[in-house]
């Protein structure tokens, strides 16, 4: 099984999920700014950003790789608070 | 083995059990200095993700005498190959080095799998004396009268004091960050690479790629393969398994609005490339931040009481024919360890006593290649080269070997023909040529 | 008080991975961890503990669980101690819990001992029972609360259907847990670097005075491993000896009868019980006990 959805490509990373979020997203930001570009919801390699009709971002904060690349992609400032999930917890790849 | 405990503090605190810091912390324990090394992961390389071609075998041999004899190395590398790809076509140039120091002692370069090479390369740091915490997120650095003096962990009294604080953290560096050494990036330094292992029989891996023994493979494709996103693919062959990815520019990503794990697929499904992952099975995906600009997001190296250095210091060539990170961060680990013990053997470590980094950096040929290399990423992520030659060279090819029973024509009035077609301008050439020069011949 | 817990290490279910054909797990890809049912229970016993008491932390296994227990000790466990043998190999729960009493007994029984109620690799929950009948004290198993009130236990158990039983019990007690999932706490820094490099007690079989005697069990044998497969299911035929319309209606309704009650009236009562014994019997309810 060479090609493979998305939902089967996650199912083979491993997670630890931490009992609070690492990032947090301020819906309200992307709200009153009007954010038309979303990029997080296109660049996030996990697929946790889901656009909403009124225009806000929801997040799972579950299944992240702790990349950075929301942070880095999304142009308005404030909408992504981001750091790292507590010793231990989130990510951990065992082959990559 | 150090037995230190929590009262006492450090010479040299490193953040970040990664290749830089591992390096960094085995040469400080080695010196006789009291280290600490300071990991997030459950384990050193959890959260560690390159492709990962590793050409720093001579830099670690110095340090471990036959090291890939007791680590866990894929394959050696002995053939790279280098592909322009259209959507139908690929041309590659296939570099196949048999000779002396490739596939003899100490091998130029091998194919490694993170989690488990960097789990080993930390447990060398620790063998030497090293005291390796994990599971340890820093928050924050310490500082007095401005100074940095050691640094804040997330737990309970975390405050930890070190003479030195040599941050390997990463390409999100948010130590260098705070101390303000290092500026916020911006979508178009920086790349975004996600990954698969595939697992494939080791006989199936040797028959498919002309492999045998221990020789191993890599893969480099330039063009289409990421559409018009800027970026590239790899593809290199582990002992059971195949490492394959897909980099793409950040910016680019957001404005092309592709979806990198989609890429992938697409990747995949190459006509040049589906017969080689053939049959294989996802083992696991993954994805990582590459700082790709080199010496443009070089951050202050150094500042009073502390040190930066691997990703976190931008340290990673991605410059076309080289992409190399792994290498340069052991690099600059070992030059960050040589300049934190000189300064405990002079106990001085204000940021004048810690200057002599760039001297190491100098002399151990970081701060070189990359200043030689500086104009490369930009010319590498230009549009020009990313989409358009990479599609003119495969047609191009495709036309000069198309038998049709029409007259063959010769190489100059067809590049005139494709120059047409393709609406290249002799100016663009020369200046793309010269940028070449530029970034690559001297 | 002192509290012993009980931990072990299992695979993380989500890093093993099972080869459809073969029924294999790729022992080099999975990764292990404290069960979660025991991190919660060792959570309890440090909230639980009086600033006079004690807790240790107690685990069964090769070199492996020290890392397990010195996770213990960072998170602020008092003493711990593994038990492990060169002539152990893979063991069940009549063993673990004949190698948890014994080593109880020889590190000084404690109070209350804690376990998580299943693991999450073998899952029998049968460990906190068992180690109870080797201590000869009282055992509660599937236990969702309880509070220690002068020297008992006032506790909460999960009965079947979502009903819950009160019960007390005399303390020393095994508690077998099966609480909500509590986290471990964080160990603070100097813990967690004291930790670190702290030695951990081992006891083999000789310390705790166990013959290879004691652990005979009759041998179980694993002869094959398979994949589940899914269970045959019934078609209904209808009955051939009735007429068309009949048959038609029996596959329509397939094979569902209605609920046809009879009502047993009149008689003495042996005749209605031998009525109500008769229906049963027609319905396939009762089988013919064969022989006397």
């Amino acid at each position: 099984m060479v090609m493979t959805t998305h939902e089967e490509k996650m199912r083979t990373v491993r997670f630890r999920v931490a009992a609070t979020p690492h990032i947090v997203v301020d819906s309200e930001v992307c709200r009153d700014s009007g954010c038309s570009l979303r990029a997080c919801v296109y660049v996030c390699p996990a697929n946790l950003f889901v656009p909403l009709d009124d225009g806000g971002i929801l997040f799972n904060y579950e299944q992240c790789f702790e990349c950075g690349t929301c942070y880095i992609a999304c142009n308005q400032e404030g909408a992504i608070r981001w750091s790292y999930p507590d010793g231990g917890y989130g990510v951990t790849f065992r082959e990559s | 083995m150090s037995a230190a405990t929590a009262s006492e503090s450090f010479d040299v605190i490193v953040v970040g059990a990664g290749p830089a810091g591992s390096t960094a912390a085995l040469l400080c324990a080695r010196a006789g200095l009291q280290v600490l090394l300071l990991e997030r992961g459950e384990y050193p390389g959890a959260k560690n993700v390159s492709g990962a071609a590793f050409y720093g075998s001579a830099i670690l041999n110095e340090l471990i005498p036959n090291w890939w004899e007791q680590a866990p190395v894929e394959r050696y590398i002995c053939r790279r190959d280098i592909a322009f790809m259209s959507p139908t076509t690929s041309v590659a140039l296939d570099f196949h080095c048999a000779g002396e120091g490739y596939t003899t002692p100490p091998y130029n370069g091998f194919i490694v799998l993170r989690p488990r090479f960097d789990r080993w390369l930390a447990a060398q740091a620790e063998a030497a004396g090293a005291f390796l915490l994990t599971s340890t997120v820093v928050d924050d650095v310490l500082r007095e009268n401005g100074r940095v003096v050691g640094v804040r962990v997330r737990r309970e009294q975390g405050d930890i004091r070190g003479k030195v604080v040599i941050a390997c953290d990463g390409v999100n560096s948010f130590l260098a960050k705070k101390v303000g050494l290092q500026r916020e990036f911006h979508a178009h330094e920086l790349s975004l690479g996600v990954k698969e292992v595939l697992g494939l029989d080791p006989t199936i891996i040797e028959d498919r790629f002309r492999l045998s023994g221990d020789e191993g493979i890599a893969y480099e494709y330039l063009g289409a393969i990421t559409e018009d996103v800027h970026g590239g693919a790899f593809l290199y062959t582990n002992r059971d398994s195949l490492s394959l990815g897909v980099i793409g520019q950040v910016s680019s990503l957001v404005e092309r609005r592709k979806r990198p794990y989609e890429l992938l697929e697409r990747f995949k499904a190459h006509p040049a490339v589906a017969p080689l992952v053939r049959g294989a099975k996802l083992r696991e995906y993954s994805a990582h931040l590459i700082p790709e600009s080199g010496w443009s997001m070089k951050p202050t190296l150094y500042t009073d009481g502390m040190l930066v250095a691997g990703d976190a210091a931008g340290f990673c060539l991605a410059a076309g024919l080289y992409l190399e990170g792994m290498n340069y961060a052991m690099q600059s680990g070992l030059a960050a360890a040589e300049t934190a013990i000189e300064a405990c053997r002079r106990d001085r470590f204000s940021a004048r006593a810690l200057s002599g980094y760039r001297k190491h950096l100098k002399r151990r040929n970081v701060s070189t290649d990359f200043r030689a290399y500086r104009h490369a990423p930009a010319f590498v992520n230009s549009a020009r080269l990313q989409n358009l030659y990479p599609e003119v060279v495969a047609s191009g090819m495709e036309q000069l070997f198309r038998v049709d029973g029409k007259a063959k024509r010769k190489i100059l009035p067809l590049a005139r023909q494709m120059m047409r077609q393709y609406q290249l301008k002799p100016g663009d050439m020369l200046r793309d040529g010269y940028q070449v020069v530029r970034a690559y011949l001297w | 008080m002192h509290i012993a817990v009980c931990l072990k290490h299992v695979p993380d279910p989500s890093t093993v991975e099972v080869d459809p054909l073969t029924g294999a797990i790729d022992d080099g890809r999975v990764l292990y961890m404290l069960n979660p049912a025991d991190e919660s229970a060792l959570e309890l016993a440090l909230r639980l503990r009086p600033a006079d008491g004690k807790v240790t932390a107690i685990s069964i296994g090769p070199a492996d669980a020290d890392a397990l227990l010195r996770e213990a000790l960072a998170a602020g466990v008092d003493s711990v101690v593994r038990v492990w043998d060169a002539s152990l190999g893979p063991i069940k729960p009549a063993i673990t819990s004949v190698l948890l009493a014994a080593a109880l007994r020889a590190t000084g029984l404690p109070d209350l001992v804690l376990c998580g109620g299943y693991s999450a690799d073998r899952g029998s929950g049968t460990v906190p029972a068992l180690l109870a009948e080797h201590l000869g004290w009282p055992a509660i198993t599937d236990v969702t609360r309880f509070e220690i009130v002068s020297g008992r236990a006032l506790v909460q158990r999960r009965l079947a259907r979502g009903a819950r039983a009160e019960s007390e019990v005399l303390l020393p007690a095994v508690l077998g847990l099966d609480l909500d999932r509590l986290r471990l706490r964080q160990a603070s820094l100097p813990k967690l670097m004291r930790a670190k490099h702290a030695p951990v007690p081992l006891c083999g079989l000789e310390a705790l005075d166990l013959s290879p005697q004691d652990l005979h069990f009759p041998a179980m044998t694993l002869h094959e491993v398979m994949p589940p497969r899914p269970r045959a299911r019934m078609m209904f035929a209808p009955d051939a000896t009735a007429p068309v319309q009949e048959r038609v209606a029996q596959i329509l309704s397939a094979g569902i009868a209605g609920k046809s009650g009879q009502k047993v009236e009149g008689g003495t009562p042996e005749q209605q019980a031998d009525a109500i014994i008769d229906f049963l019997r027609q319905r396939g309810f009762l089988e013919e006990r064969a022989g006397p």
